[in-house]
């Protein structure tokens, strides 16, 4: 069976001491004011209130079975990889259209301001290229973070989906089958919103389907005309660009 | 008469008082430190002539006893060469870090 | 998904028309996109071991370098004492080396204390200026008239030697600022201070401490694996609802300053029905009989006008704790600069503990391990006859650590000019402009005095009141002695640093410093020795240890965990665990502690409590551009009831004051706090302009009070209370 690499999180046992995000950050040069991983919290004044505790969920991009974002990338720049299933962005074909952002339930990609290009989590592909473990996976102090192939049911992540209860955090409208899986209460589950598709694009994908797509591709005069674009008007013809790191519809909550 | 028993039970108070300070340790323990390594870390050390020494050797009391009466030791001629207050001095610094007294733990 | 076939298709002829494109373009304005650059870890890296500097935990860590930049600092998996872990501060150590603000050469003061002007001069100016404004002071005012504090730092050792042989007794540390309240009330119960073994704890009453938030330390760890894995309870008393309140079992909002009644209630329960542990109190502790009586007016009813927890909680905890005992224990905590009787408090907490018997067992309070580390090369440090005979802060707090001192005292001290005047101050890696409360007397302090000299990485306040500031290697640069580390129930061991990269800038290592005015003051002898050649003397009985650290970064010593006092006789007058402290009724102290209610609030004011998360240290977070890009401001937390009457609302500008000073910040109105206390993070409000977070947020120690412990000389702040106002 293919290598699918995923998580397999206890978060119950996260204490959003957010070394999680320092580590992803230093490990993947991430730009100030973005981050490729975050912890949800649950809401803190009813914690107080209610006393019936808090859970923290952290999270990255969930490597989906179902991408979207792959979906509405007009380019192909970005792709499911066959051997691990991880969800890969190649950054020279990528045109920074960002419509693949708008697109992701979990606010999981961002735009690179200095590079222009989608960003997101890979788990670390060089890391693991040098026999390392991502960066998040690494640092985490309670081990929250299981990683490995979901599809090996000795390695410690498939060995935990097979013998605990789990559960995806998903947007009932898109489904996009996470592969990062939450034990027991997952904490907020509510906060994945439905992507957002660019709609002409799937009207004529609709239309024309594949045949389209390789004319835009093959002829490059479409992949020229966006560089154009970008480079004319700059970022302002972007999609919203989450500068400050916060999505719409969730819950990343920096404050300590 | 009353003036010479006078004296002699101030000589006695003196003498008691002195004894009393001996016992109660209240010399200068930093010039004890420098003291004991001055004078008896020349031979009570490491790989030294004498055993090998340092406060935390004998309890608080024993301390005391020792230096109430070194007369029994192997280098009690060392003793008769320093001052009161100098063994004074260093009992202070030997007590103030024996085996029963509490020592000062770090930022761990 | 059918797409996926054609993706890879579509990608490859989409890769050959870039390609085409960007031939075709050649020189023309598409190549103006940006490079694309490989983010994450270049191939060919080197690991090599260092030691953390960013808490007092010193985890061993393992840094990845290329062409001679830390690209990553991981955690190091053979370090049990972290359990292989690096929290976000250990991440951000790579902003502490590559800091553009860091200070980078000596620098003069050329405007006045605290303008924060200064000009470049070399390290021989530095060292020539700074031994001559010290021999200056030892002439003038005797070798006691120079202050000395440093750091829990590995080579603060060496700016204590360079003390000693100086002649000063005049030598602080931060810890009076912190925790020496609690390390006295431990040491005057069980003769050491203990290491709490969390791991196999049943039952923790926290009290106070923060474990899941303020740090991540071993015990934060092992807390969470203790409570998923091993069914320990966890019961948290703070008047915060924190994030460890918020993960805990049960939570009770303790009514400040009333820790001590729950802890003779608890008391109370144990003896009066006969919890305790009999046969360990018989055979190991002293003064039960005494400690009976003495309990017995202190019910938990009666605690239950104190605390504000009802009775039958209180009981229930007790009844609980005796349950599981010996694995059950009341946490000890840290920080305990909180009030006047603070050693007496914790005296509270570490004789519950006596009576659960958990000393030196499972789940308990453990001693200290052996680790086998020797002193280094021994100091012959000369005794100057002309020096005042005691330090200049003694005699004031009853059971002041000499070797310790009182910031609080000897600033007091300073500022009087008695007993005797001090005119210096060195400063190594401490920043008492930001822990010290009470900032104004800490600037009236630095106004008093004719030179003060500061070595730090970056531009701290302190730093900024400074007269010479030279500049530290951080700890990725240095070469350190060994290090002596107790991890509690998972190991004993040592560590220590070698230079991960060159020194940047003109950056040298304090003992270098120390050194070179050695020579200048005719004391060189006294550190003639490279480090390497200190760190074999310490690691002199430990032969295995040089191999264990070359390839794991690491020496264990498999040390006795349980069971070290069997046959030994306890650090007391009784040679016992004492409940009835004998010391303290020679010294004319309370040798129980006797409950006398504290001060409460007046109406309209609050108490203000402090405290930190996991993102923020005691200064150098204050220049880290990734842990504030994580924790950018402070604020006032302040529950919703008195904010409504006083009309503020969330994210308003309020102005905190005191008699100590006042500080403008936003305010956070929540639940989590009592409507009768206000809190705040420290690490912010700084006054200096070279820190990355000047201009966010308000200083604590701007506001706090500084009371002070009576028998240790500690810090006390919690007694400060204040006003908040819109601003």
């Amino acid at each position: 069976m293919a290598v699918k690499l995923g998580m397999v999180i206890d978060a119950a046992s996260c204490i959003d001491c957010k070394g999680c995000q320092a580590a992803c950050k230093v490990a993947n040069q991430v730009p100030d004011g973005f981050w490729r991983n975050w912890i949800k919290r649950g809401d803190e004044e009813k914690a107080a209130l209610d006393r019936l505790g808090l859970r923290f969920q952290p999270g990255n991009c969930m490597q989906c079975d179902k991408p979207t974002c792959v979906a509405a990338c007009p380019t192909g720049a970005t792709y499911k990889e066959a051997k691990d299933g991880v969800v890969r962005i190649d950054r020279e074909l990528c045109i920074g259209c960002g419509q693949c952002i708008a697109a992701c339930p979990y606010d999981a990609r961002y735009r690179h301001p200095q590079l222009r290009v989608a960003d997101k989590c890979d788990f670390c592909a060089e890391r693991r290229a040098a026999g390392l473990q991502p960066a998040c996976v690494d640092t985490c102090p309670t081990k929250a973070r299981v990683f490995g192939d979901l599809n090996d049911p000795d390695s410690p992540a498939g060995r935990l989906l097979r013998t605990k209860a789990s559960v995806q955090v998903v947007n009932q409208k898109s489904n996009t089958d996470p592969n990062l899986y939450y034990l027991g209460d997952p904490g907020p589950a509510d906060w994945p919103v439905q992507a957002k598709m660019p709609t002409p694009w799937q009207f004529w994908k609709s239309l024309g389907g594949p045949a389209l797509e390789a004319l835009v591709g093959l002829t490059g005069l479409g992949v020229i005309a966006m560089y154009g674009r970008q480079l004319i008007l700059g970022d302002r013809d972007q999609p919203p660009d989450h500068a400050s790191g916060q999505p719409e519809g969730g819950d990343h909550d920096q404050r300590a | 008469m009353f003036k010479r028993s006078l004296t002699i039970v101030i000589a006695l108070a003196i003498l008691a008082t002195s004894l009393g300070l001996a016992a109660a340790g209240d010399g200068n323990a930093r010039k004890g430190k420098y003291l004991f390594r001055k004078n008896c870390r020349a031979c009570h050390l490491e790989n030294g002539k004498a055993k090998d020494l340092s406060p935390m050797d004998l309890t608080q009391a024993q301390w005391q006893k020792t230096f109430a009466d070194p007369s029994k030791l192997a280098c009690k001629d060392e003793f008769a060469k320093l001052s009161k207050d100098d063994l004074n001095d260093i009992m202070t610094y030997m007590v103030e870090g024996a085996k029963d007294s509490p020592t000062p733990a770090k930022c761990k | 998904m059918t797409s996926k076939q054609f993706v890879v298709s579509r990608r490859g002829f989409l890769k050959l028309g870039v390609a085409t494109a960007a031939a075709a373009a050649a020189g023309g304005a598409l190549t103006a996109r940006p490079a694309s650059a490989k983010g994450g870890l270049k191939p060919g890296f080197e690991s090599k071991f260092t030691v953390c500097d960013m808490c007092f935990n010193k985890c061993s860590a393992i840094a990845r370098v290329s062409d001679g930049v830390v690209q990553k600092l991981d955690p190091n998996p053979k370090f049990l004492k972290s359990r292989g872990m690096l929290c976000a501060k250990g991440n951000a150590g790579i902003h502490q080396l590559y800091d553009p603000n860091r200070l980078k050469h000596p620098l003069l003061r050329v405007g006045e204390r605290g303008e924060g002007k200064f000009k470049r001069i070399s390290w021989q100016e530095a060292l020539d200026l700074a031994a001559a404004k010290m021999g200056a002071i030892a002439k003038e005012h005797t070798r006691c008239g120079m202050l000395f504090m440093a750091g829990a730092d590995m080579q603060s050792t060496f700016v204590h030697r360079f003390a000693e042989a100086f002649g000063s007794y005049n030598v602080i540390s931060h810890e009076s600022n912190c925790l020496l309240s609690n390390n006295r009330a431990f040491l005057d119960t069980f003769g050491e201070v203990p290491i709490p073994d969390v791991l196999n704890s049943k039952y923790i009453l926290m009290v106070g401490a923060n474990r899941f938030e303020s740090l991540v330390t071993p015990d934060s760890i092992d807390l969470m694996t203790a409570l998923r894995q091993h069914g320990c309870k966890l019961v948290v008393l703070d008047p915060r609802y924190t994030k460890t309140a918020a993960l805990a079992n049960e939570h009770h909002a303790i009514r400040p300053a009333t820790d001590l009644a729950l802890m003779l209630a608890l008391m109370h329960v144990l003896i009066g029905e006969e919890l305790y542990d009999q046969r360990f109190v018989a055979e190991k502790t002293y003064g039960l009989e005494q400690l009976r009586d003495h309990v017995r007016p202190y019910s938990p009813e009666w605690a239950e006008g104190e605390t504000q927890i009802p009775a039958e909680a209180i009981r229930r905890m007790a009844r609980e704790m005796a349950a599981v005992a010996p694995a059950a224990m009341v946490y000890p905590g840290r920080r305990s600069s909180d009030y006047a009787n603070s050693t007496q408090i914790r005296r509270g907490f570490a004789m519950v503990n006596a009576l659960l018997g958990n000393w030196d067992r499972p789940g308990g309070l453990t001693a200290a391990r052996v680790v086998g580390l020797k002193g280094g090369i021994p100091l012959e440090a000369p005794f100057y006859e002309d020096n005042p005979p005691e330090r200049v802060d003694s005699g004031q707090a009853r059971l002041m650590f000499e070797e310790e001192g009182s910031f609080k005292l000897t600033r007091d001290a300073v500022l009087k000019g008695e007993p005797y005047p001090i005119k210096g101050f060195f400063a190594y890696h401490v920043n008492p402009m930001q822990t010290g409360a009470n900032r104004q007397k800490t600037i009236a302090m630095f106004n008093k005095m004719d030179f003060v000299m500061v070595m730090d990485v970056a531009m701290t306040d302190t730093a900024w009141m400074a007269d010479l500031v030279l500049p530290s290697q951080t700890y990725l640069e240095r070469l350190d002695p060994a290090s002596a580390q107790q991890g509690s129930s998972a190991c004993a061991c040592v560590v220590q640093r070698d230079p991960v990269v060159p020194a940047m800038f003109e950056a040298q290592p304090v003992f270098w410093v120390v050194k070179e005015l050695a020579k200048r003051l005719e004391l060189g002898e006294h550190f003639d020795f490279t480090v390497e050649e200190f760190r074999a003397a310490q690691l002199a009985d430990l032969p295995d240890a040089p191999k264990a650290l070359a390839e794991d970064g690491v020496y264990y010593n498999p040390s006795r965990l349980y069971g070290v006092y069997e046959g030994k006789i306890y650090k007391t007058k009784s040679h016992k665990i004492e409940l009835f402290n004998q010391r303290y009724a020679e010294a004319g102290l309370d040798p129980m502690p006797v409950y006398t209610p504290l001060a409460q609030p007046p109406a309209g004011q609050f108490r203000l409590v402090v405290g930190r998360n996991a993102l923020i240290t005691q200064s150098s977070s204050t220049s880290n551009s990734l842990l504030l890009q994580m924790q950018p401001d402070n604020d006032l937390w302040i529950h919703p009831e008195p904010a409504a009457k006083l009309g503020i609302k969330a994210g308003q500008k309020v102005a905190v004051s005191s008699p100590a000073g006042r500080q403008v910040l936003t305010a956070r109105v929540t639940h989590e706090t009592r409507p009768d206390t206000v809190y705040m993070h420290t690490g912010f409000g700084v006054m200096s302009k070279e820190l990355a977070a000047f201009g966010r947020g308000g200083c604590i120690a701007a506001v706090l009070v500084d009371a002070v412990d009576e028998i240790s000389g500690n810090m006390a702040m919690h007694e400060t209370f204040v006003q908040v106002a819109a601003a």
